[in-house]
């Protein structure tokens, strides 16, 4: 096998209320080779958007090393790890964050925008992704006037666009119905089966058996559950 | 550099989707801007026109004169032939023109009737006094004798001869209202000696020179030949050096026969009759023109500086409104410089789009301004430099803090919902 995709040696984070010192993430050694879908289950305020915020190198581990993809990205400048966030890793979260002033084609052309790509190239890849979500007929549409499960869609195509290596999904299908649910997560199978790394945050067993590998976070501290071979 | 140009382009579309917001911020920035123009318009003609009016004042004459200020029940003191004979021989040996001058009040005629002018009777020499020209025509020579020819300034011609361009003025004919009412005919018109009267006559200091700085403020002179009039008194006499060096010997020597009096000396020694150098006046009346311009100055600044805070408050409130919005952007891929350049391009067009607006305001504002008030008033192709300038500033100080507010900001905070 190859090095892992995410390798964490000792990383926690731990944030400051005040005096107190809330340890969010307690150290954690953790390897996930390329290609998995870790499926991360845990009660509410265990940790679990904690962890996903350092993975996504939106946050900063306070201790510990973080490489992604054989690069230390725990002593990465900002800009750096904007590019990370920009050309490896698709974000997509319970409640879409998507930009809702910007039609559903604009917010798609988002990442692109900041990678530097040219406008006539940022449609077409943009319109691409969206086709690829069953959408192209909604590339006009603000956020606003979309049914939850279509806004879902599109911040999946926001992170299609980029092509990534890693998904992070933050309980996707939290503020859906179950079809919407449903699609949504066919798609994140679709993903993986492409080769995407995923991590998907769920409180939902049925969610997390989408998983080809089951972690769990209790306090910060988090576990294995049971490992399947990859691609299970 | 691409990403920071679309993230720029993003602070444009951010603008066009909030125009009120946009409106709200480029109308302060219009503001300040106008206030600015204005302001620099207006103490930039007042300096540039009351340094030329100064100019014209005639630097290297001395005007001698009974004071206007006297020791009290003191007789009035004799002003004519005799002084006027001192006054050349004081100054002979430097050079000197001497120029004499009778005044009377007068009612003339022409197109229209004016009363209160200025009959002046002068010598030859007079334009000397001041650095002034001709506008059309001559000026009296010394073959003018008595009430035969006239010169008018260009104010005069103006209120005698409405409408009448002074090249047309040469050649009419003036009515003056005397015990003998004579018709003298106009053989010139003279520039204005100063623009702006009303600002001139706050600066008169009455130094002896009253009399004759009043007289020609008042631009309702008739100029007649020195023999024109009668009376042994004389208003002032005026002396013009060829330089500067002869001016000092010239007003050292008046001032050993007449001493300096004024207003700040002692009553009981009051000379009856004043040396008034007008150099002095005019240094004098230079650094308050600069003083005009450094409150101006101050004025505008200041303005500049409150339409900072308020588009900077306004900023920062939005800025709030839009963690979501950013902290998005910062996720998919944004710098912390393309975050500040997007905050900071909406604080450059918002302020650059209300100072090429306030622009016009401004002008329009500083020539209504200038006529209620008779203030000069100058508007210069450099000064939409300075607007723009000032706008690009303002926008950059107005959108520092938020940009910083922005660019601090945690993505994963507010991601998951702990920053609102
Ligand atoms: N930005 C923050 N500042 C302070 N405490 C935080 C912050 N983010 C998370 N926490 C705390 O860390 C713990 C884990 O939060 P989180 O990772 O959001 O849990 P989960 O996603 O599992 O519900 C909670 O106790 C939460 O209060
Ligand atoms: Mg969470």
């Amino acid at each position: 096998m190859t090095a892992p995709l995410l390798k964490l040696s000792r990383v926690a984070r731990t944030y400051r209320n005040g005096d107190v010192l809330v340890e969010a993430l307690k150290p954690v050694d953790l390897e996930v080779d390329a290609g998995t879908c870790v499926a991360v289950t845990g009660p509410s305020g265990s940790g679990k958007s904690t962890l996903l915020h350092v993975l996504g190198c939106l946050d900063r581990a306070t201790s510990g090393t973080y490489l992604l993809d054989g690069r230390d990205v725990t002593t990465l400048a900002d800009r750096d790890l904007a590019a990370v966030r920009n050309r490896l890793i698709g974000f997509v979260f319970q409640r879409f964050h998507l930009l809702r002033d910007e039609t559903a084609e604009r917010n798609v052309e988002l990442p692109l925008l900041y990678a530097g790509v040219r406008r006539a190239e940022r449609r077409r890849r943009a319109a691409a992704a969206l086709e690829a979500v069953g959408l192209s007929s909604r590339a006009a549409h603000v956020p606003g006037r979309l049914s939850g499960g279509e806004q879902q869609r599109v911040a999946i195509a926001r992170a299609l666009v980029k092509e990534p290596r890693l998904l992070l999904a933050d309980e996707p299908t939290g503020n859906l119905d179950s079809a919407s649910g449903d699609a949504v997560l066919a798609m994140l199978d679709a993903l993986h089966a492409r080769g995407v790394t995923v991590v998907l945050i769920t409180h939902d067993p049925e969610v997390a058996a989408h998983g080809s590998r089951q972690l769990t976070i209790r306090n910060g501290v988090v576990a294995e559950v049971h490992a399947t071979a990859p691609g299970a | 550099m691409s990403s920071l140009l679309a993230a720029f382009v993003e602070g444009v579309r951010h603008l066009r989707r909030h125009p009120l917001r946009a409106a709200l911020a480029a109308l302060t920035c219009a503001v300040a801007i106008a206030v600015t123009v204005n302001v620099v318009s207006l103490s930039y003609g007042m300096d540039e026109d009351i340094r030329r009016d100064i100019a014209r004042f005639g630097r290297l004459t001395i005007d001698v004169g009974r004071a206007p200020v006297v020791r009290p029940g003191a007789p009035r003191a004799s002003f004519g032939e005799a002084e006027l004979a001192t006054v050349r021989a004081t100054v002979a040996g430097l050079d000197a023109t001497v120029v004499p001058l009778r005044s009377e009040r007068v009612t003339a005629s022409g197109d229209a009737e004016v009363r209160q002018m200025v009959l002046a009777a002068v010598g030859v020499g007079f334009p000397r006094t001041l650095a002034i020209s001709l506008k059309a025509g001559r000026f009296l020579r010394p073959e003018d004798r008595g009430l035969a020819a006239c010169v008018l300034d260009e104010s005069s011609a103006k209120s005698l001869f409405p409408g009448v361009a002074p090249a047309a003025v040469v050649g009419r004919t003036v009515r003056l209202a005397r015990a003998a009412p004579a018709d003298v005919p106009v053989v010139g018109v003279l520039e204005d000696p100063m623009t702006y009267r009303a600002l001139f006559e706050a600066f008169d200091e009455g130094r002896g020179a009253r009399t004759l700085i009043s007289a020609l403020l008042s631009f309702r002179n008739v100029y007649v030949p020195e023999d024109a009039i009668a009376s042994a008194e004389l208003t002032t006499v005026s002396v013009v050096l060829p330089d500067e060096a002869r001016l000092a010997t010239a007003y050292d020597r008046l001032v050993k026969v007449w001493p300096a009096g004024g207003v700040d000396a002692d009553p009981a020694t009051l000379a009856p009759i004043n040396v008034f150098a007008r150099k002095a006046w005019m240094d004098a009346f230079g650094g308050a023109t600069q003083t005009g311009a450094f409150l101006g100055n101050i004025v505008w600044i200041l303005v500049c500086l409150v339409a900072c805070v308020m588009i900077s408050t306004l900023n920062l409130v939005a800025i709030r409104e839009r963690y979501d919005e950013l902290a998005i952007r910062r996720c998919e891929g944004a710098r912390r410089r393309d975050v500040v350049a997007q905050v900071a391009a909406e604080g450059l067009v918002t302020s650059v789009v209300g100072g090429l607006a306030g622009l016009p305001l401004g002008v329009l504002g500083a020539d209504v301004l200038a006529r209620i008030v008779m203030f000069p008033f100058r508007f210069d192709a450099r000064f939409a430099g300075v607007a723009v300038l000032v706008s690009v500033v303002l926008g950059l100080l107005s959108s520092a803090i938020p940009a910083r507010r922005a660019a601090a900001l945690d993505p994963a905070a507010v991601l998951s919902r702990r920053l609102s």
